[in-house]
């Protein structure tokens, strides 16, 4: 019986359906579906889809249902859309323009919210299984409704809608900004003058529609987050926005400003902006959300990459917003970079006291792959800045010590301070006093930069690349490999030194040239001094020592021993002297340095005839060393020392003069002789007449000579007119620099260079012709008994040749050199 | 005018008074020292033969303290005798 009434209610349905008609059946449903406002009643409904159902037609409804959507969308709502938005073209102010972007998203809301609502429904019948329909369910439907939105609507968008975003957020960021109490002091806040507007939405006060900007804000959110097209439509004026915003502020507080940090400033700048992009992406969180939440269970900490959401927006905000946070950061990253690398040279100029910027910029760039622009950047600094005639080496070197200093701290790995010192080196090499100011920097002489005698006395041996050179006693688990813009050389990251002083003595790849120009410098100093004192000499020997080995510093020791020797050489000859009855007492009190003169630089040779006198004295104390130490003498320099003297003239006495020998000897024959002519003197002196015109200059400038017509100078007895004298003083210009006594290190270096010249004939007797190569090879093999070889590099035998083919001594053609053929 | 020279410091290079520049037997200058030592001078003195060929007195010691059977010098082959 029941099986029967069961077949005849089935029989019933089965019957009664076609009555109602497949046509009825299908209207019901999709009034059903479309418009939620009228009720078809539940039977009717159930009865109807288990109709379709049963024909077979009951999967086509979400086919139909998208269908129709997309019909509708392509012939109204889209250009409704559209028009809606330009339509009043550009006559509204802001405040309007704002109204009509909301507007326009309302009306699309609300057009499409009828095919969303059926959609949702005909999912829930599909997930409930309802009359054996079946689908993608709820989500499934709504993500194909959304692509089809997504794709008609923003299919060609005009540039208005990025337009009016963009403004729009623009102007709700900096309403936010205000509100957070955190008024941007930017161009857009205009207070003071102009008073009365406000900071907010820059209208004047009484018209502030700042609450009712936030409010739209909330409510556009709320509509784009339905509709899914949040992503779509602001990420990218929010992405520009926050990068106007981060470069203006960054304009404004951090250019030129080095010696502060920002990083934490700016982390809490960027805390307040999100502030603001959690109300542009509040969407459903705290909205009545259409997806029930455990949607994607996205993973937190990986962000994608800006500008392409992969991720749709019905996932949390807060992942979004967390997205967003490391895209802020991500921008303010490079930003920072940017502008840093702009400035770097002038941060590296400034170091020790700009050394937060560099600590930021480290943070950054290690968060950006930047490295290859800024060595670029910093590199081509250097060369327009730093490296051209103009600049003192003094200064170069400051700048490079600076570089090292402050590379250093942003790389320690020494790379980018190896890549991008690379030119300031090179350049270096090129110029000549470069050695001379190094030294004079150790040594504390040079006028500007104290840090190399600084760096000297910090003196830590163990830092030194010499002596850390074979130890392994790093932890292997410490070890990083190097950054890949390093320079592959066989140095290794380990040789990598930063150290500043083996970093300056290695610009020429060798010590000994830097240990010569010491001991030339330390020979002129001892030999300028005027007492015995060298203990500042010996603490920078020792010093030296640490640096660069007892052995190289050999040298060094015996001339300050020779210095102390000296001393006790003359106070024994002093005693002796003292000793001596009052008649034989010299006339002359004569002090002398004693060198040893195989070990001080060579010393530049100049002949000087000194007056008797002083060569008695001389010859006196020559006689009293022979008699303290048998079987040795003395050589006299008798341009080299110095003489303290006073001259007496009829209405002045200029007393306690020090002179260097050559003015002493001048002066004293114009004792006897009130006027000589340069002739004269050039003859009695034994010395060229262009350093006797010379030297004769410092006495015009004290007024104590004149030069007078022909050549003849006279002692001026009477300073009769001291303006006179002033002016003399002023128009005789003082070309009495502190002359150096040592040979220079380019006069060496030409001496040494001569001697290759002899090989280098010899081998072109030998050979006929060779070429530059081979000639610099052939040095290196057969005169390998100094340092001398290894250190001259192709260029400077290039240069050395080159002048021997101007003298004529050789011929070159084609790159092959020859001698000439002997006529 | 009368000039007054308070103070003359001059500057001069001590040399040994030999017939030669280089030690014989190392080769070096005499104003030098010999291999072994530091400082030229009074730590590296110079002796002188009665075949007046002199040496850095540590060079010539050594040598004289290699040769077994007679003392010579070594330019000449004299029998080597320090000069008093």
């Amino acid at each position: 019986m029941e099986e029967i009434v069961m077949e005849s209610d089935s029989a019933d349905v089965s019957a009664a359906a076609p009555q109602l008609g497949v046509g009825a059946a299908w209207d019901t449903v999709t009034t059903a579906l479309m418009s939620p406002g009228c009720s078809v009643p539940e039977q009717s409904l159930s009865d109807s889809l288990v109709l379709l159902c049963g024909r077979g037609l009951g999967r086509l409804l979400g086919g139909w249902l998208l269908e129709t959507l997309q019909m509708r969308l392509s012939s109204s709502v889209v250009p409704e859309f559209w028009s809606g938005l330009k339509q009043p073209e550009n006559e509204l102010e802001e405040r309007g323009r704002a109204w009509v972007l909301l507007t326009a998203f309302r009306t699309l809301l609300s057009r499409l919210e009828p095919f969303l609502g059926g959609l949702e429904t005909l999912g829930t019948w599909q997930q409930e299984g309802r009359s054996s329909l079946c689908g993608p369910g709820p989500r499934g439907l709504q993500e194909l409704a959304f692509t089809i939105i997504r794709a008609l609507l923003l299919f060609s968008p005009a540039p208005v809608l990025q337009e009016r975003v963009l403004e729009f957020y623009s102007r709700t960021f900096s309403v936010y900004m205000n509100q957070q109490g955190e008024a941007e002091d930017g161009a857009e806040a205009p207070d003071g003058p102009e008073g009365g507007a406000c900071r907010g939405c820059g209208v004047p006060t009484q018209q502030c529609w700042c609450q009712e900007a936030l409010e739209q804000l909330q409510e556009l959110s709320r509509i784009l987050s339905k509709l899914q097209l949040l992503e779509w439509v602001s990420s990218e004026a929010v992405t520009s926005i926050l990068h106007r915003l981060i470069e203006q502020r960054m304009e404004q507080h951090c250019r030129g400003e080095y010696e502060r940090s920002f990083l934490l400033e700016f982390q809490e700048w960027l805390e307040l902006v999100l502030g603001w992009l959690s109300k542009v992406f509040a969407s459903e969180a705290d909205g009545e959300s259409p997806v029930p939440a455990p949607s994607a269970p996205s993973t937190p900490g990986v962000p994608s990459t800006p500008g392409v959401p992969s991720m749709q927006g019905n996932q949390p905000a807060s992942s979004v917003l967390k997205q967003w946070r490391c895209h802020m950061h991500q921008f303010f990253c490079r930003i920072y970079v940017n502008m840093r690398i702009e400035e770097l040279f002038s941060i590296i100029r400034d170091f020790p006291e700009s050394k937060a910027a560099i600590e930021d910029l480290k943070f950054c760039l290690e968060r950006t792959n930047q490295r290859q622009q800024l060595l670029t950047s910093l590199k081509s600094a250097f060369e327009s800045r730093l490296l051209h005639p103009g600049v003192h080496t003094s200064d170069i070197l400051t700048v490079y010590i600076s570089a090292i200093k402050a590379l250093r701290e942003l790389d320690p790995s020494m790379v980018i301070l190896q890549v991008a010192c690379q030119p300031i080196r090179k350049y270096l090499r090129t110029r000549e006093d470069t050695v001379r100011q190094i030294v004079a920097g150790l040594t504390g002489d040079a006028e500007g930069c104290t840090d190399l005698a600084s760096e000297l006395s910090r003196g830590d041996p163990v830092t030194l690349e010499m002596q850390d050179s074979d130890e392994e006693g790093n932890d292997p688990e410490d070890w990083t490999p190097d950054p890949t813009d390093a320079v592959p050389d066989k140095m290794g990251s380990k040789r990598r030194s930063s150290d500043i002083i083996s970093l300056l003595v290695s610009i020429y790849g060798s010590k000994d040239i830097f240990i010569d120009e010491y001991r030339a410098v330390l020979a002129d100093r001892l030999l300028h001094q005027l007492n015995y004192n060298t203990a500042r000499e010996i603490r920078n020997v020792e010093l030296l020592k640490l640096r660069f080995g007892e052995s190289h510093m050999h040298y060094c020791e015996v001339m300050l021993k020779d210095m102390a020797d000296s001393r006790r050489i003359n106070s024994n000859i002093r005693e002796e002297e003292s000793r001596l009855s009052e008649e034989e007492q010299p006339p002359l009190s004569l002090s002398s340095i004693i060198l040893s003169s195989e070990f001080w630089p060579p010393l530049k040779e100049e002949k000087l005839e000194l007056p008797p006198l002083v060569c008695q004295a001389m010859e006196a104390y020559t006689h009293r060393y022979e008699k303290l130490k048998a079987m040795r003498t003395l050589s006299w320099k008798p341009h080299l020392g110095s003489v303290t003297l006073d001259v007496e003239l009829e209405d002045r006495t200029l007393s306690n003069l020090t002179v260097s020998p050559i003015h002493a000897a001048i002066i004293l024959h114009f004792q006897e002789k009130s006027s000589w002519t340069l002739e004269e003197l050039s003859v009695k002196l034994g010395a060229p007449k262009e350093l006797v015109h010379r030297k004769l200059a410092l006495w015009q400038q004290h007024g104590v000579l004149r030069e007078e017509a022909g050549g003849r100078y006279y002692v001026v007895e009477t300073g009769s007119s001291k303006e006179k004298l002033e002016r003399g003083v002023m128009l005789i210009d003082s070309d009495e620099e502190r002359d150096s006594n040592t040979t220079t290190q380019s006069e060496q270096r030409e001496e040494k260079l001569q001697l290759f010249w002899a090989y280098i004939q010899a081998m072109l007797t030998n050979l006929d012709s060779m070429a530059l190569d081979r000639i610099h090879s052939m040095l290196r093999m057969f005169v390998a008994t100094g340092p001398v070889v290894t250190e001259m590099d192709v260029n400077e035998l290039e240069a050395f040749l080159q002048r021997k083919v101007r003298e004529h001594q050789l011929t070159v053609s084609a790159g092959v050199y020859r001698l000439p053929k002997s006529n | 005018m009368k000039v007054k020279i308070r103070q003359w410091n001059g500057v001069a290079s001590w040399l040994w008074v030999a017939n030669d520049e280089n030690c014989g037997i190392c080769r070096m200058p005499f104003n030098g020292c010999c291999p072994d030592c530091k400082v030229p001078g009074d730590d590296c003195p110079l002796v002188w033969g009665q075949c007046s060929h002199c040496f850095h007195m540590h060079c010539i010691l050594k040598w004289l303290n290699s040769q077994q059977v007679q003392q010579q010098c070594p330019m000449c082959r004299q029998e080597w005798k320090f000069k008093e």
